[in-house]
Order: C-alpha cells, then structure tokens, then sequence
C-alpha cells in the first residue's frame, strides 16, 4: 500500500441519510417518526423517533411497542443514492467538487475551499447555508486531516486544527473505525476488528494507533493496516471528484403535425444526428437517452432507454435513429403503453425532444471487464429493444428463478432491461416445496378445476388435511373456442343464446393415479396469507396416454396450479 | 488448341484452389446445426438445423428441451406468445435464463415481433395462439433460413421440416395416494418434410434414478426406437 499525502479535508455528513431520503420519497414531514427496516433490523432511525425511544438495530415489533405511530419504510440503496445527488448538487452550489463516499456522506478538499471562501468557518457555513437552500435539509460539516478525523469532527460538527487530527481520534473508542467504512462488507469486517480489539483490551483508537505497524499486520492482516491507518490519523486514497455535466437536450418541432411514420424517418433521423453533434462538440458520450414528445391535444409522452456507451460508440447516430423511430412508430400506433398501463390514443405529434442523461466525458466511460459484449449478444439486445419498442417496456420480459414454494413463485419476471428488484433467495430451505420435476406449463393465473369421486361429488380435504375420497374424476377447464364443449355446458332451459356464466369444463377424465394432498401455508401473517393442499394427478386419456397436471385446493375451490406437459 | 481434358482439368484445379482459399466444400447435408441434447438425437437425427422451422404439438417439455443445448452453449432464446412458460423448468432443462426473452402477449403485432426475434435470436419459440397469417408464416420461415435462426413452434405449421407430435406419455412414481411424479417416457410421432414414413421414438424425457427397488423408472438412458409407421 503506498503512503498517500494526508489532505486536509471537509465533510459534510446529513444525519440518518436512508430515512430522511425514505420520508422525502414518501412525502412525510420532517415531525413524523419514521424508521428504515432492513431484514430484521432497523438501519436507519429518524430525529422523531429516536426521541421517542426507537432505537437502531431494533426489531420492528421493539420499535413499535415503543412508538405505536413509528412509520416503518422499505429499505432501498438506490433511492438513497439518487436523492443523495440532489444534496451533491446542492454542495456544488458552494463549492467546486465533491466525492461522494456514500448516500449521507460527502468529502470535499477544503484547501483551496477555504482559500476561496476566507476561512474554514466560512467554507463551512456556506455549505450547511447551500444544502439548507436548495436541498432543504439540515446537514453538518466538519474538517481535519485525514479520512476518520474528518468523518469523526463532522459528525460533531467541529473544526479540528490542523496537525492534531492523532490527538484527536486518540480518546475516540476503536468502534469508530466503522465510521469510515463506505461498503457494507468493509462496515462488518470493520466492526468484526472492533470486537476482536476490544475484548484485547484495545478500547481507544490512540491504543490501536500506540502498537507497533507490522504487529498489526501479522496479527490482522490488511483490515488491520486499514485500521492502523486510519487511527494514526493518515489518509488511504486522495479525494476523486466528481465532475457534473449538465444534460445535453435536442428539441425538434414539426412544422405540420405529424401523423404518418413516412414524416417522422426522417425527422428522427435529423434529431439523432443533432444529439450526437451536441455530444460530440461538448467531448461527452451519454449512458440514457430521454425520448420526449407532445402530441397535439398535448400530451407528453416520455420513455427512457439506456444506451451502451463503450460498445455503441461508433454508430451511435445510427443506432439512436433506430430507437428513436421505433418508439414515435409506438406512439403514433398507441400500442406502447407508458409504464405499462393502455398506451396513449393515437394522436399527431407536434414536437420532438431528444435528452442525454447521465453524461460522462468522452474517454472515462466504464468498458466491460472481460471486453465488450460479443455479435450476438447485441444482435439480440436490438432485437429486443426493437419489440419493446412495438409492444411497450412491459412487452418484453426477462426471466429468472427465484426461491418459493409453487411453481408460480418460483419464476421471477421483470421488463427487459430494467433492474430487477432482488428475488428470494434460492438457497433458503423452503420447506413444503412442490418437488421436482417442475412442470413446462403454468398458467399465469392458476385457472378452475373440479375434482370428484367415483360418485360424482366433489372431493373435499378438511383443515386436518383429510381428504373426502379418493379423486376418480377431474374435470379441467375447455378450450373456450371448442363449441361441442359449450354446447354441452349450456342448460337446456336457457335455449342456444345468452352467455355461459362460470368455467366452460371440458369432459371429465378419469384420474389414473395421484399423490398427495402436500399442504402449504404460507405468509400466515400478511394480508397475501394462502393454505392450499396440493395433488399431484395423472389423467388418463387413452391407451397409454397420460396427462400430469398439479391442483391446489384452497378455500373450497380447486384450482389447476400447473401441466407437466 | 488444348484438349477438352486439359481444359477440365484446369478448372478443377482452379476450383480446389478456390477451395483452399476460402474452405472446404459445404454440401447440403452439412447445414451449420445448433447443439442438441443427446437425449434426442434419435428424434432428430441429422441436428438442430439453423435455418430450419419445426413444429411440435402436445409438449412444451420437448420444446424447452430442443432449445436447451443451444442456449447453454450461448443461443440466444425467445419465447413470443407463451405466457404460461415454466421458468423453472426451462432453467433445469438447462436453458440459460440470461439468455431468454420472454414476449408473452405480442397481441396483434405478432408477425413483426416474431419477425424481430427472428432477425436477433437464434431460437425463437412461437405459442400456439398468435395472430400468425398463412404468408406471416412463409416470410418468417425465409427470414429464418436467411438469418440462421431455428424456429420451434407450438402449432401445426405447414412446410415445416420436422412436426414433432406428442402421441404417448407414461408417467411413473405416482401410487394412489403416494409417491410422487419422478419419471416420464415421451412417445413423439417424427414427421419429416423429406423423408420416409412418420417414426415413433420414446424418449425418457424426465428420468431419475430409482431411489428404492421396485420403483418402476426407465432403467435406460438412451432413447428407444420403436420403429414402423403411426
């Protein structure tokens, strides 16, 4: 690891971060008491609600026995981050650059800050006085040298002389090193290192910072130099600033209302190239591209799409005109249904806009690890953007396996480049799961079957999982085009018109063998609770011939979960 | 004046140069084939042809597991009009679920969007209800043998170059009231555009090793041929 130059430093710090951004989101006053649960636990606890008693790391039921009207938020990294930039932007207000080492927490080099605006004091003022302004939040800053002095006199909103940041962290407990952690790994390794110290008897961070370097070492490894590090008050890595670019727009505006996609090849065409002109007079290449248009009753119609900036750099122009026209042909035809629900009624468009987000200079774009991606890998990325493009985000959908108990839960959906929301883990037990193998058909909604026995009854199963008789007969639901099934299924009193009410059952099949019933309960506690008994049934359908299907009974109804066709 | 052997023989020279220049001959026969598992290399004996349409009627099991090889092996996969696909059962018939795009309610752009797919993926899988038209199909099946792209559907499809029906599926491990489902013998009737009389061939599509004697599992793992025409 080599020596970095001690930098003198500001920090601003925004108390509990993850829950003032959750209650900014959710439009809750400052007053309320509010918490963030993740997992088990409590991560971040509001002003509010600490007053009341709440307390981090609690459990929810703790929390509440001690604040009944504690307002419990999701847990969300990226809402963090992303509501972060608006306190970075904010900061930006006062001074030139900042790094931002994690949602909440800000570093800025405070030499030449200081330089420009007098003294620390100032520098200091100026910033709580900018955040206050534009972000509308309170927030503290504090400046020593090195990373954990600066992290440390933020939070106690203190200006720490400089050359005295060792004597300043020597009384501070070795539990603050988590302090300067910005990754949840290096935040529980840090806190690991903190217990092992303590219960050896190194309480303070002077005492860590007093034993000799390679000691710690040998002893901890490069946590431990880690920490030495920071306790002797030095530096591991200068400041990176992050340089803002402003968003480059392109706006096109018809001269006649456009209504046929023949007028807008065209018009994409031009406004594709204008975009990548603008990119490229200001030296800058762009991850998203937002697609804008107003129609002639005024409507605003927008999509986002994100663009791979390292492997599409060449034919950009070519490849935004692609983009560009498939979403208006979209739009004209009003089958892309914005964020999924029914598209917008077809309607002339009288302007186009063309915005590159998240804008980065030319030369420091991020490439793939191991090289880009390969021919056929973006052959098949255009084509699916080409069908999300006729069929809206929702159109397309990307697929993985997910931990659950029925086959329906264990599939895991989500629109085709959009990040995923986390899955349940398949590696949990999942006890009760239908086995193996998993069925090739499952209908999307579970759809009505009748179960009977020999007499024709239906077959029942109790609470105690007691099943009424042996399943003989399976009615399933008819294709609902087959006439000679409707026709069967329609009482002679009510002649040949009128529609059939209910589930159109196909003949009855005779069961051939089944297992079963497999009770699962899930989510007893929540609003989405389900009991079913599950039956595993081969059907006979001839010589030789049998049909697998799963049924699910629950709530006095049986229902077909899924074929192994 | 050079005889009509010298001047023949010159021009196979010139061609075998040909040949050495820019490859091999490639005969008919030899059409560039996507992997497939060898479970059913008696259905389709000559490969997963790229380029080739073929319909499959009465499992979606043996669809998945046509395409499963190839994805694997790093095809792209789209599945236009299923909705009700098991993700699950793709996965473990060893589709590679990064690779796979669904489509499941293309509506009444059906014929653009398989026709995307076509262009982009190297398996496409067409549901059994689209909004397909009789010329929809042709055009799909050129596109397909322009671009190199296999396209396995779950409806009759006329000029397809292989109709795989489902006629027979035995099911083991289930008692009355017992056990559970663990084995599965597909009989699938193998028409061939060109070809001789239609084939039957089982194929033990789920087979699992018996955990306790007398568990009546397939004790074979290749697939049989039973022979003579449906």
């Amino acid at each position: 690891m080599s020596v970095v130059t001690v930098v003198r430093r500001a920090v601003l710090w925004v108390p509990d971060w993850p829950v003032v951004a959750a209650m900014t989101e959710a439009g809750l006053g400052a007053d309320v008491p509010a918490a963030v649960l993740h997992g088990r636990g409590l991560v971040a606890v509001s002003a509010a609600a600490r007053a009341a008693g709440v307390r981090r790391g609690s459990t929810r039921r703790l929390a509440q026995r001690a604040c009944p009207e504690l307002v419990i938020l999701p847990h969300d990294e990226g809402r963090d981050s992303r509501l972060f930039e608006s306190v970075a932007a904010a900061a930006e207000q006062a001074v030139s650059g900042v790094e931002i080492s994690r949602p909440g927490l800000m570093i800025i080099p405070a030499d030449g800050a200081a330089r420009f605006h007098g003294s620390e004091e100032t520098l200091a003022e100026a910033l709580v006085t900018a955040v206050a302004e534009h972000a509308g939040l309170e927030c503290a800053v504090g400046a020593a040298d090195g990373l954990l002095a600066a992290v440390i006199a933020a939070r106690r909103a203190e200006l720490v002389p400089a050359g005295t940041s060792r004597d300043y962290l020597a009384p501070a407990p070795v539990e603050s090193l988590a302090l300067a952690a910005m990754e949840r790994v290096q935040r529980q390794e840090a806190e690991r290192l903190a217990s092992v110290l303590t219960r050896l008897g190194i309480v303070t961070l002077g005492d860590l910072a007093a034993l000799p370097f390679p000691d710690v070492l040998a002893r901890f490894g490069p946590v431990g130099v880690w920490a030495h590090r920071l306790a002797s008050g030095e530096d591991l890595a200068p400041p990176v600033l992050r340089r803002s670019e402003e968003d480059i727009a392109v706006e096109h505006v018809f001269e006649d209302p456009a209504e046929r996609i023949e007028q807008l090849v065209h018009v994409a065409r031009e406004a594709a190239a204008a975009l990548d002109a603008a990119l490229l007079a200001a030296g800058v290449r762009c991850g998203r591209v937002r697609i804008t248009a107003r129609t002639e009753k005024g409507q605003e119609l927008e999509r986002v799409w994100r663009t791979d900036v390292g492997t599409r750099a060449g034919a950009f122009a070519r490849h935004m005109t692609d983009r560009v026209r498939w979403q208006l042909e979209g739009w004209l035809s009003g089958t892309a249904g914005a964020g999924g629900d029914k598209g917008p009624e077809p309607s002339p468009l009288v302007s186009l806009g063309l915005v590159a987000e998240d804008v980065v200079p030319l030369g420091s774009e991020q490439a793939y690890l191991w090289g880009g991606v390969s021919g056929a890998d973006s052959r098949a990325h255009r084509a699916l953007e080409r069908v999300q493009g006729l069929l809206g985000l929702e159109g397309v959908l990307a697929v993985a396996e997910q931990g659950g108990r029925s086959p329906r839960d264990r599939a895991h959906l989500a629109p085709w480049g959009q990040e995923a929301p986390p899955a349940r883990a398949i590696a949990h037990p999942w006890p009760g799961r239908i086995p193996d193998p998993p069925p090739a058909t499952v209908p999307p909604v579970a759809r009505p079957a009748l179960v009977l026995d020999a007499g024709g009854a239906p077959v029942t199963i109790s609470r105690r999982l007691a099943i009424s008789a042996p399943p003989t007969w399976v009615r399933l639901e008819a294709d609902g085009a087959d006439e000679r099934a409707r026709a069967a299924n329609r009482h002679p009193s009510e002649g040949h018109v009128g529609r059939i009410v209910g589930p159109v059952w196909d003949r009855p099949r005779p069961v051939e063998s089944w297992a079963g019933p497999w009770p699962v309960s899930e989510r007893w506690w929540s609003e989405d609770a389900s009991r079913l008994a599950y039956l595993q049934v081969a059907l006979r359908d001839g010589e030789g011939v049998a049909t697998a299907v799963l049924l699910a009974y629950g709530g006095g109804e049986w229902r077909l979960e899924a074929v192994y066709d | 004046m050079e005889t009509a052997e010298a001047r023949l023989a010159r021009a196979r020279e010139a061609l075998a140069g040909v040949q050495r220049k820019v490859g091999t001959t490639r005969e008919r026969w030899e059409a560039p084939t996507l992997p497939l598992v060898p479970l059913l290399d008696q259905v389709l004996p000559q490969g997963l042809r790229r380029g080739q349409v073929i319909a499959v009627a009465g499992s979606t099991s043996l669809m998945l597991a046509l395409a499963a090889a190839a994805s694997e092996a790093g095809s792209w996969t789209a599945a236009v009009g299923m909705p009700s696909l098991g993700v699950v059962a793709a996965a473990r018939r060893g589709l590679d679920l990064a690779r796979v795009a669904l489509v499941p309610h293309p509506g009444a752009q059906a014929a653009a969007v398989a026709g995307a797919c076509v262009d982009g993926m190297d398996v496409v899988l067409l549901g059994p209800r689209l909004a397909l038209s009789e010329p929809d199909r042709r055009r799909l099946a050129t596109r397909a043998r322009e671009r190199g792209a296999v396209i396995i559907a779950e409806a009759p499809w006329a000029g397809a170059h292989a109709s795989l029906t489902a006629v027979a599926s035995r099911w083991h491990g289930l008692g009355a009231g017992d056990g559970r489902l663990r084995g599965r013998e597909l009989t699938v009737r193998v028409e061939e555009r060109r070809g001789a009389a239609a084939r039957l061939v089982t194929v033990p599509l789920e087979a699992e090793a018996p955990l306790r004697r007398g568990a009546t599992v397939p004790a074979v793992a290749a697939a049989r041929v039973l022979g003579g025409a449906a």
